[in-house]
Formats: structure tokens, sequence, C-alpha cells
């Protein structure tokens, strides 16, 4: 090949088979030693002291200066050897395009770190920002699902007579729940265990709510009394619902005081009414007597002031029979007092035969004085 | 004066002041990407380590305490980086991209004129023909030096730098890097000489 010659100029061997020293084994230690260095005298890389000797030894050893001549020659091809830098840098675009780039990363990092602000619906303002037809046609979807939709639902969710919320394991209703809420609506229903009623309330006050029970449930019956003590709040036909309830637990003491509250207090006759026949089947306990008394006196009604006069007559004959059965077993020692209030009857119902200005009443008074004088009045 | 006015340039940029900081790149940036491009062979490697040479210079300048000078100092992060692209390149062979042709300017950077009046070298015909097949096989050559080795050689004789200042640069000392460049040298002289 053409270059083979060329090529030749870098033998592998760089010491010769024969030196200027005569080939003698130490001059060719010498030369070795030599050729250590001549890589780098070639260069200009050593020392005054080492460019002495070598000088001295290259003036008298012809195969030294041959492979120094090679060595020069290794790198000055080298050198003339076209480098990528030449090549690939000629415009300095590349050195250019370095140096924008590191400006812009040099901007970033001087940049001050911008706080992550949480910004609500973020997101949707970018995702809108981009697209406005979109955004707008969104918008109108949006416009009509709100007014044909969530709207009419919220007119629902007022109303009274919406759907309500079953309630029944919540935590007993406070006395702050009860004092604003308002019954809309109760149903009575036969109890599956035959203990009597279920009866499902529906209240209204900051929430809708259902109350589901019979009348022995403590909460159900607590808002029944409130209804009932209360009757100035609510309805008169949810009130004579309540009383219905009512009915079944006047042994409750609770129950029974609502129920007298309302036989006295309450503005409609009926509701009084109701609340007395409530009570025909509980025992007097004196107090009872008392109001019956005051309703007699005062209450404008005749139908109330007849069913006082019912109750009255149960009340003096239920004492009757257990001033008897007292007789028998000896115990007679409160007679005194209970005849007293008896006497205080027979004269309260004297009265209601003679001066009451419904002939009824005055027909039952006397009817009443008949009953409780045969039985029980000497 | 110049070593002044480069000290005062460094500790404005340390101080933050970034005009300063980028008079000094424009100072050395040229020999960076020289050194890049001729180690690396590929521009947009050599791109790279230009980037991430000097932005570990910007991060890490409050480091430098003078204790050598900024020029020997940017040289140690510029060599490490190539070092470490090479390193890289080497276990993962496949990644490696076509190089830079020693014709890229033939290619793309000079038009038909251009081309013909740097193919009328002042030098007779047949010594071009033999200096291009010399050069050729001295880049293959070349391929065969370690990423130390290489970068000893490009710095000592393409760079022009003393091996002193190459030892500093690469953070080792003045024998280990003749040692490198001895090696390199000898391995320059076998490869050229099977090809007899």
């Amino acid at each position: 090949m053409s270059g083979g010659g060329h090529f030749e100029a870098f033998p592998n061997n760089s010491k010769g088979s024969s030196g200027s020293t005569g080939g003698s084994t130490a001059g060719n230690r010498r030369c070795a030693e030599i050729s250590e260095l001549l890589v780098f005298y070639a260069c200009g890389e050593v020392s005054p002291a080492e460019k002495e000797q070598l000088d001295a030894h290259l003036a008298a050893c012809a195969d030294c200066s041959e492979q120094l001549a090679q060595e020069r020659l290794l790198l000055e091809s080298c050198k003339e050897m076209p480098q990528p830098a030449d090549a690939a840098d000629v415009t300095s675009a590349l050195l250019a395009q370095c140096r924008s780039e590191l400006a812009e990363k040099l901007d970033d990092l001087a940049a001050p770190v911008q706080k992550e602000r949480w910004q609500p619906f973020g997101w949707l303002r970018r995702w809108m920002a981009l697209r406005p037809v979109w955004s707008g046609a969104a918008l109108v979807v949006f416009g009509i699902v709100l007014g044909t939709q969530l709207l009419p639902w919220l007119e629902t969710a007022n109303d009274v007579a919406g759907p309500a919320v079953n309630v029944l394991a919540a935590p007993k209703l406070s006395d702050e729940q009860l004092s604003k809420m308002a019954v809309s609506g109760i149903r009575f229903s036969p109890a599956q265990d035959a203990t009597g009623q279920d009866i499902q309330l529906r209240l209204n006050a900051e929430q809708p709510m259902e109350l589901s029970g019979n009348v022995n449930d403590s909460d159900v019956r607590r808002v029944l009394t409130y209804v009932v003590e209360n009757g100035e709040r609510f309805d008169t036909g949810v009130r004579l619902d309540c009383l219905d309830a009512l009915k079944m637990r006047v042994d409750d003491e609770q129950v029974r005081r609502a129920l007298l509250l309302a036989a006295s207090k309450d503005q409609n006759p009926a509701v009084r009414i109701k609340a007395l026949e409530s009570l025909r089947d509980t025992s007097d306990d004196g107090a009872m007597r008392g109001i019956l008394l005051g309703i007699l006196q005062h209450d404008a009604s005749p139908g109330v002031r007849i069913e006082a006069v019912n109750l009255l007559v149960r009340s003096l004959e239920q004492e009757a029979r257990n001033g008897a059965d007292a007789e028998e077993s000896g115990a007679g020692h409160e007679e005194a007092s209970e005849e007293a209030s008896a006497a205080g009857a027979i004269r309260a119902l004297t009265d209601l035969q003679q001066k009451d200005p419904s002939r009824d009443v005055r027909l039952r008074s006397a009817a009443a004085l008949r009953q409780v004088g045969a039985r029980s009045l000497p | 004066m110049a070593k002044l006015e480069e000290r005062a340039l460094v500790a404005n940029a340390q101080a933050g002041d970034r005009a300063a900081f980028e008079e000094l790149v424009r100072r050395y940036d040229r020999d960076v990407l020289r050194l890049a491009l001729n180690l690396m062979k590929r521009p947009e490697d050599a791109r790279d380590v230009y980037q991430e040479a000097f932005l570990k210079v910007y991060r890490n300048l409050h480091r430098f305490r003078f204790e050598c000078s900024f020029y020997t100092w940017l040289y140690r992060i510029v060599t490490n980086v190539c070092l470490d692209q090479l390193r890289r390149r080497q276990s993962r062979p496949e990644d490696q991209a076509p190089e830079v042709s020693n014709n890229y300017q033939d290619e793309v950077g000079t038009d038909f004129f251009e081309r013909q009046k740097e193919q009328r070298p002042t030098l007779d015909p047949e010594r071009s023909l033999l200096g291009r097949e010399l050069g050729a096989h001295i880049a293959t050559a070349m391929e065969q030096l370690s990423p130390r080795e290489r970068v000893v050689f490009e710095m000592k004789h393409y760079q022009g730098l003393k091996l002193r200042d190459i030892g500093d640069a690469l953070g080792t000392t003045e024998e280990t890097v003749k040692n490198s460049l001895f090696r390199a040298t000898r391995k320059l002289r076998n490869q050229l000489s099977e090809l007899r």
C-alpha cells in the first residue's frame, strides 16, 4: 500500500538492535532508560538536568536520535490530524447554542422559588382558559342542569311533606331540639309484636326527621307529651293524635301530668275533652281531683265540664271502694281528710246541678250526685 | 493584572454577581467546548458536558478558595464530567451514536467553493493523501485509549497544558499524569505499527 512506508515511521520496537555504543549491554541499558524519557523530551516535559543528559546521549546515539524523530513525527501527525472541535464548531454556532442554554438554566436557578399557592379549581381555570368554546358550552350545560334539577330538589327538601330522614339510631332529642321542632304528621299502625301501636312521627326541626316506635319508647313518649303540654305550638289534629297515643301509658306520671295540663289549659275543648277521656282509666292521686274541680268551676265548655263530672264520679267511686277495703283491713285513719275531699267534690257537683248555665251539665251533675250518693255517701 | 482581574471576577461571582460569572464563562467556554468536543466527539455530548460543567461551577463557586487558579479548578470540573460521560459510554456501548466525522466540515460547514479551496493545499497531493490516511488511523488508535489516557493526551497535545497543570486539573500527581501519557503514546504507537 502506498502508506505502508509512512507507517514504517512508527516501528513497534522502539529499541534498535544496534546502538551507537557498539551494542554493548551497558549501552543497551542506557538506551532503554533514555527511551523512557524520549516521549516527554519530544513534548518538552523534561527537567533541565534531564535535557542536558539526553542531549549528550542523543548526540552520540543514532538509534535514540531516530526514535526521538519517530516520537516527534507521531506527535506532529497527531497534531496535524483534524480535530472534531475544528470541524464541528466552525461557525461557533454550537458555542452560541451552549451559551444560550446555559443562560436559560442560570435564569431558572436565579429565579425566586415560587411558593406553590393552593388555588381552588386551578386546574379547571387553566383548562377553561385554554378551551374557551368548550368552556362556554360546559357552562351552559351546567346552568341547565342547575335550573332543572338542583333548584326543584332544594324546594322539595324544604317542603314539610318531603322525604324525611330516619333517625332511629340518632341520639336522644335535646330540649333545644324539642323547642324548635314542629310535628308535621303522626301515623299509627298495628304493632308487629302486639305490644300496642307503632307510631311514626314526622318532625320538622332543623332538618326533617321521622321518629318511629311505640309509646313505650322514651323518645316517642317525650315528643308526645311535649306536644300535649305545649299545645299552642301544634295543630289540633296533632294534639288529638298525641293524646290517642298517650292514653296507653296513663300509668306514667309524666304522661298523666301532661294529660291533666292539656285538660285544664288547652285552647281547644275537643282536646280538653280528649285529655279527660284519656284519664278515665287512671287512679286519682289527689292532684287530679283538684284539677277536675277547677275545670268544673272555670271551663267554658259544657262538654269539658261534663267529662270532668264523669271523671269526678269515677274518682269518688274509686275512693269509696278504697275506703271499704281499708275499713275491712282496719286502716281507717285517713278517712277524715278523704271525706272532706269527697265532700268538696259533692259540693261542687251540687253547685253545678243548681247553677251551671248548661242544662246538660246540670242534668249530668244531678245524675252524678245520685250515682255517688247512692253508692258512697250516707 | 489579568490574574487580579480574574480574582475580582471570581469574588464578584461568588457574591452573586451574574454578570461577573458570565464574563468568566466567556473567557473559558470556548476552550471547554473544544476539549469536550475532542473528547466526546459528538456535538450533543459536548453540549451536555458544557452545560453540566458550568452549572457545577455555578453551584459550587462558593467552595472555590483560590488555592489554585480558576482555570485549573474549572478544568478539573470539566475533565471529571468528561471522564464520567466517557465511562458511562464505555459501559453502555449500545448508546453510542455516530461520532462527528473528520469530513464534517465538508458535509455541513462549507459550500462548494470553500471545499475547492481546501482541496487545493499548498502541500503536494500525495502528502495530503498520506496525511488523511494517517489521520484516520490515528483516530482509530485513539479509540483504544482509556478515558483518562485520552483526557491526558488531549490536554497535553491539543490543549497544550503542562503535565503539572493536567495533574491539578485531574486532581492527581504529575507522576500519575506522566504514566498516563506514556501509556497513551505507547498504545498509539503499537496500534499504528499493527497497521503496517
